[in-house]
C-alpha cells in the first residue's frame, strides 16, 4: 500500500497531492463558509489571491535572496521547476495577500479565519500524503513492530502518524455540532495541530536541533500551542 | 475555583508540553544515519566505468563536492538541462566541483551516448550504468535525477525531474561548495 502510493506519488508528482488537497478542503470550506458571514465568492477570491501571493512570492523572494545566481541568468526566475522556492516566504506573502484582500472587502477577521480552516485541515492531510508518498519527514530508527522500511532504516512512520492525527483533527472540527464564538473554530485548530506536531515530532529522525538537542519544530509548535491556548481562553471569556 | 479552572489547565497543557520538548530533546537524529539517498544523509558508495573506460569511485571525492545527475539519451529533460550543466561544471571545476553524469545505460541504447556526448560538447566524465546499480542503490523513480553532495559526503539536495535551471544549479552548487 505504501509502496504503490509512494511509486504512483514519487516526486516531483506528490504535489499532486496537494492540489487536490487544496481543492478538496475549498469544496468543503465553500458548503459551511455562509455559517461565518461570508459568500462563496469571497471565500474563492481570498483563496485564488493567497494562492497567487503563495506562489509569485515565493519564487521572487526566493530569487532575491539568492540574486547573485538569477542576476546571471534571469529567465531562469521563469523556469517551472519548483525546488527555486521558498516555502516560508511564499507563505508570508499568502498571509499577507490574504490580509490585504481581506480589508479591502471588509471581511471578518475571525469569520474568514474560521471559513478557511477546513482548506487548512484538509491540506494538512495531503501534506502528510505528499510526506509518505516524498520519503520526507521521516522518522527515527525504530525496533517497533509497526516501523517501515524507509532510506534504509526501520523507522517509525512520523508520516502516517502525522496523517492520522490531521484525519482526526479535521474530524473532530467537521463533525463538531456546537456553535462556537467566531474564530474558536480556527484557534481550536491551531492548537490541536500545534500540540499533535509538538508531541509527533519527537519520533522524527530529521529535526533541526537548536542549543545543541533541542528540536526546533518542538519549540516553535509549543509557542503557537501557547498563543492558540490563549486566544481561545480570550474568545471565550469575550463572548461570555 | 472554577474561575480558574481552564487557565490551570492550559498551564498543566504548557508544561506537559514543555516537559515532552525535554524529555525528547537530544533523540536520534541526522546523526545516526546510515548512507541512503536522501538529503541529510550520506550518498551511497558506487564505483563505475566512464566512457573512456576509467574507474571513477564516488568515496575517492571525498573533500569534492560532486554533482551525481543520472540520465538517459531518450529523456528531453535530460537533453535540455545538459550543456548548464556542462557550463557550471566549467565556471565551478577550480573550486572543487565533480560531475558525474551517471548513465542510465540498462534502460538506454549504449550506440547512443557517444554520438550524445560529442552532439552536446560534454567535458563532464559520463558513467555507465549498465547493470542498475546505481539506480536500484539511488532509487531511481524519475528521469532526471541529482544529487549535490558536499564535501564531506552528505547529500545537502536532490532535484527529482528536470530540466534544472541554471540559477537553481548555481545556488545548489555554491551551497555544496562551501
Amino acid at each position: 500500500m505504501i509502496e504503490a502510493l509512494r511509486s504512483l506519488f514519487a516526486p516531483p508528482r506528490h504535489f499532486i497531492l496537494l492540489v487536490a488537497a487544496m481543492w478538496i478542503g475549498l469544496v468543503l470550506a465553500e458548503r459551511r463558509t455562509q455559517h461565518h458571514g461570508l459568500t462563496k465568492d469571497q471565500l474563492n477570491n481570498i483563496t485564488f489571491y493567497s494562492l497567487i501571493g503563495f506562489v509569485i512570492g515565493g519564487r521572487v523572494l526566493f530569487a532575491l535572496t539568492n540574486l547573485s545566481a538569477f542576476s546571471q541568468s534571469p529567465l531562469s526566475i521563469f523556469s517551472p521547476n519548483p525546488d527555486l522556492f521558498d516555502p516560508t516566504s511564499a507563505l508570508v506573502a499568502a498571509i499577507l495577500v490574504g490580509l490585504i484582500y481581506g480589508q479591502r472587502q471588509k471581511l471578518p477577521l475571525w469569520g474568514t479565519l474560521d471559513a478557511i480552516t477546513p482548506i487548512l485541515a484538509i491540506i494538512a492531510i495531503g501534506l502528510s500524503l505528499a510526506h509518505l508518498a516524498a520519503g520526507t519527514a521521516f522518522g527515527s530508527q525504530t525496533d517497533l513492530p509497526w516501523g517501515i522500511d524507509l532510506w534504509n532504516a526501520t523507522r517509525h512512520p512520523t508520516q502516517i502518524y502525522e496523517l492520522l492525527t490531521s484525519l482526526l483533527i479535521f474530524s473532530w472540527l467537521w463533525l463538531r455540532k456546537t456553535v462556537s464564538p467566531p474564530g474558536m473554530l480556527f484557534v481550536t485548530f491551531t492548537a490541536l495541530t500545534a500540540g499533535s506536531r509538538l508531541f509527533l515530532e519527537a519520533f522524527h529522525g530529521d529535526s533541526t536541533l537548536i542549543f545543541g538537542e533541542y528540536r526546533l519544530a518542538q519549540i516553535m509548535a509549543w509557542i503557537i500551542l501557547a498563543a492558540a491556548l490563549g486566544m481561545s481562553e480570550k474568545l471565550r471569556r469575550k463572548a461570555n | 475555583m472554577i474561575k480558574y479552572q481552564r487557565p490551570l489547565i492550559i498551564i498543566f497543557i504548557l508544561s506537559l508540553g514543555l516537559a515532552w520538548i525535554y524529555v525528547s530533546a537530544n533523540g536520534s537524529t541526522k546523526s545516526d544515519l546510515t548512507p541512503a539517498p536522501q538529503q541529510g544523509f550520506f550518498a551511497p558508495d558506487f564505483e563505475l566505468q566512464t566512457t573512456e573506460g576509467e574507474m571513477v569511485k564516488l568515496s575517492d571525492l571525498r573533500g569534492q563536492a560532486v554533482l551525481v545527475n543520472l540520465w538517459a539519451t531518450w529523456c528531453p529533460p535530460c537533453r535540455a538541462e545538459m550543456p548548464v550543466m556542462d557550463k557550471i561544471y566549467n565556471e565551478y571545476k577550480d573550486q572543487g566541483l565533480v560531475v558525474l553524469a551517471v548513465n542510465m545505460t540498462y534502460q538506454d541504447t549504449a550506440s547512443n551516448i557517444a554520438p550524445f556526448i560529442d552532439e552536446y560538447g560534454l567535458t563532464f566524465p559520463v558513467l555507465l550504468d549498465e547493470t542498475d546499480s546505481v539506480g536500484s542503490t539511488y532509487q531511481l523513480r524519475s528521469l532526471p535525477s541529482s544529487f549535490f553532495i558536499d564535501r564531506d559526503g552528505v547529500i545537502n539536495e536532490v532535484v527529482i525531474g528536470g530540466p534544472m535551471a541554471e540559477a537553481l544549479l548555481r545556488t545548489r552548487v555554491e551551497e555544496i561548495l562551501k
